[in-house]
């Protein structure tokens, strides 16, 4: 590093400075550290403890091994938080990522596409508790959608959409449709115009139509953008917990609840502490199988 | 060709009526904030208003609905909270590229790891870190937790930035004789400032917009954030005044859409950068 310094000179320095050498970075790298360790990495490794005991806040926690994660399996409202999160991850491929890439291939073919992408980017620039606020005055009995209906006679489907399973979670997803479908439109949007022209006029000379094309030749460049919208998306639909808790509380009667609100409820409203860090370590682990399948998909070697 | 033409104003057609639909819900709510409790409910959500309730409306949310002392928490929690992390994931990442301590990598992990798990994995032992060392509802509490949340993220940007700062320039500024400090203080930082900016604003987004450890870690009304203080009115008030709730709804977007508007492209790329991130 020192490689222009007379060789005298760096001695000295080096003699006079070797203590302060060593420990200088560390010395730099300390409070970063530090903060990540006792606000982060501290509670995640206290949070694993706590899964195997059981714990009511007051008193010590007492171990008991793996009964949580056994009775996990055993409550019903884990088993409807399960499916319900299954639900949001498979409708968050179909909608804010599916409607993301139809709406990206739209837009990529007509003018006035900054006005476009603007639009659809617009619910992003608004936190998901206003978004849910907006959104559960929409679906109110008496909000947007159930006037609209009225307005154009299909009164009869008017019902209190949020108060209502399956409906609750359905329009839950249709709020999460409208926030996070622009985000999705604008990555796909990026990786369709680094596709080269010549490639798609090609396939269309040899005789393939919109559709022949999209499928053999867009699709398959669109692979590693897809690969990155896809994880990224997984992965937030297994966080989702602002829409939810504010929109539903999780209810009526815990029908609309996630893991991650499950988690939530166990822990704060219920206080079956060992319980709800079961729950969060569970998550987690899902969360970082996605994310490892993930990071192995993008550092696999080219084929 | 024209074919072509019939397409292209098939498909403009198509998401002219998309954009409508996607404009509804905030055009509904901006006329509702629009109008007084009575009036709103006495109209059609889509009826333009008589009078021009919002500066009432916005008045109220902020006074009675306390959003005010939120808004103004909140400005301060992710002001400080976002600058206390660049400066620290800075100070880390200056001494990950530069410096070059043993195991760096190992360390540079060790910090990123606080990126992994979800969320959930962090509230229980914090709440009750929290209660012990009064930290909880306080607002020296808050800050500390989201420069922490905020520091593996900027450690990871500006690593990455760092990386390419020319060597010249830093040899250059060896044989001038500025110390280590110096060099991060006079070089790094300086040819930093564009990426910087914009992962302060970045990280201020995010502080803003978080609910989940501020309804966990602070309750009373001079404390929570702006995001559990809107939850907390909505909850309140949903029933009684739902214009006002609406524009407390809207006022507490009012900076992540400065932001984004102000930003939208560097967003954009923050955003890509996030996906590569994670």
């Amino acid at each position: 590093m020192e490689l222009n310094i007379p060789a005298r000179q760096q001695r000295v320095k080096v003699a006079r400075h070797s203590w302060w050498r060593r420990t200088e970075p560390y010395a730099y790298m300390l409070p970063a550290i530090l903060f990540v360790a006792i606000f982060l990495l501290y509670p995640a490794v206290y949070t694993l403890y706590v899964s195997f005991t059981d714990w009511d806040g007051l008193t010590a926690p007492e171990f008991i091994g793996l009964e949580n994660y056994l009775q996990m399996f055993k409550e019903p409202v884990f088993g409807t938080s399960v499916v319900n999160t299954i639900i949001w991850v498979v409708a968050t491929l179909l909608f804010p990522v599916g409607l993301g890439l139809l709406l990206a291939v739209f837009v990529n073919r007509i003018p006035l596409q900054e006005f476009f992408k603007a639009i659809f980017y617009l619910p992003y620039a608004i936190s998901a508790t206003s978004i849910a606020v907006i959104w559960t005055y929409m679906l109110a009995p008496t909000g947007v959608v159930n006037e609209v209906l009225k307005m154009v006679g299909l009164g009869t489907l008017a019902k209190p959409w949020l108060l209502m399973p399956p409906w609750n979670t359905i329009t839950m997803l249709m709020a999460f449709t409208w926030q996070t479908t622009g985000t999705n439109m604008i990555l796909f949007l990026v990786g369709l115009q680094s596709i080269p022209p010549d490639l798609i006029e090609a396939a269309k000379l040899d005789g393939a139509n919109a559709f022949q094309t999209f499928r053999r030749v867009i699709l398959p460049l669109l692979r590693p953008i897809t690969t990155v919208v896809v994880t990224i998306a997984v992965v937030n639909s297994f966080k989702v917990f602002d829409l939810i808790w504010i929109m539903t509380q999780g209810g009526p009667f815990r029908s609309s609840e996630t893991l991650a609100v499950t988690m939530y409820r166990e822990s704060f409203v219920s206080f079956r502490l060992g319980f709800g860090a079961s729950i969060a370590n569970f998550l987690s682990l899902i969360v970082i199988l996605f994310s490892i399948m993930y990071l192995r998909s993008i550092f696999k070697p080219e084929e | 060709m024209s074919k072509k033409y019939l397409t292209r104003g098939a498909l403009l057609l198509v998401m002219s009526v998309l954009v409508v639909f996607w404009l509804i819900p905030l055009v509904t709510t901006f006329l509702t904030a629009l109008k007084t409790s009575q009036e709103a409910a006495a109209t059609f959500p889509w009826q333009l208003p008589q009078g021009f309730a919002l500066p009432e409306n916005i008045v109220w949310a902020w006074n009675n609905g306390k959003l005010g002392q939120s808004f103004l928490r909140s400005i301060l929690y992710a002001g400080l909270g976002a600058a206390f992390a660049i400066a620290m994931a800075s100070l880390a990442a200056y001494a990950l590229v530069q410096l070059r301590p043993k195991g760096a990598f190992i360390w540079f992990l060790l910090i990123y790891s606080g990126t992994i798990f979800p969320f959930q994995m962090y509230l229980l032992p914090l709440f009750f870190m929290y209660q012990k060392t009064s930290l909880y509802d306080s607002q020296v509490g808050m800050v500390l937790f989201y420069t922490a949340i905020a520091i593996p993220f900027c450690l990871f940007v500006l690593r990455n930035h760092f990386t390419t700062i020319e060597y010249e320039i830093v040899e250059a500024a060896q044989l001038d004789g500025l110390s280590n400090f110096g060099i991060y203080l006079r070089i790094y930082m300086p040819l930093s400032v564009a990426a910087i900016a914009a992962l302060f604003l970045f990280q201020f987004t995010w502080i803003w917009n978080d609910l989940l450890f501020g309804i966990t870690l602070s309750k009373s009304p001079d404390v929570r954030p702006i995001m559990a203080g809107l939850a907390g009115l909505r909850g309140t008030y949903a029933a009684q005044n739902i214009p006002g709730v609406l524009a407390g709804a809207l006022l507490a977007s009012v900076p992540t859409i400065l932001i984004f508007v102000a930003l939208g492209r560097y967003l954009l790329r923050g955003m890509t950068l996030t996906t590569s991130g994670e």
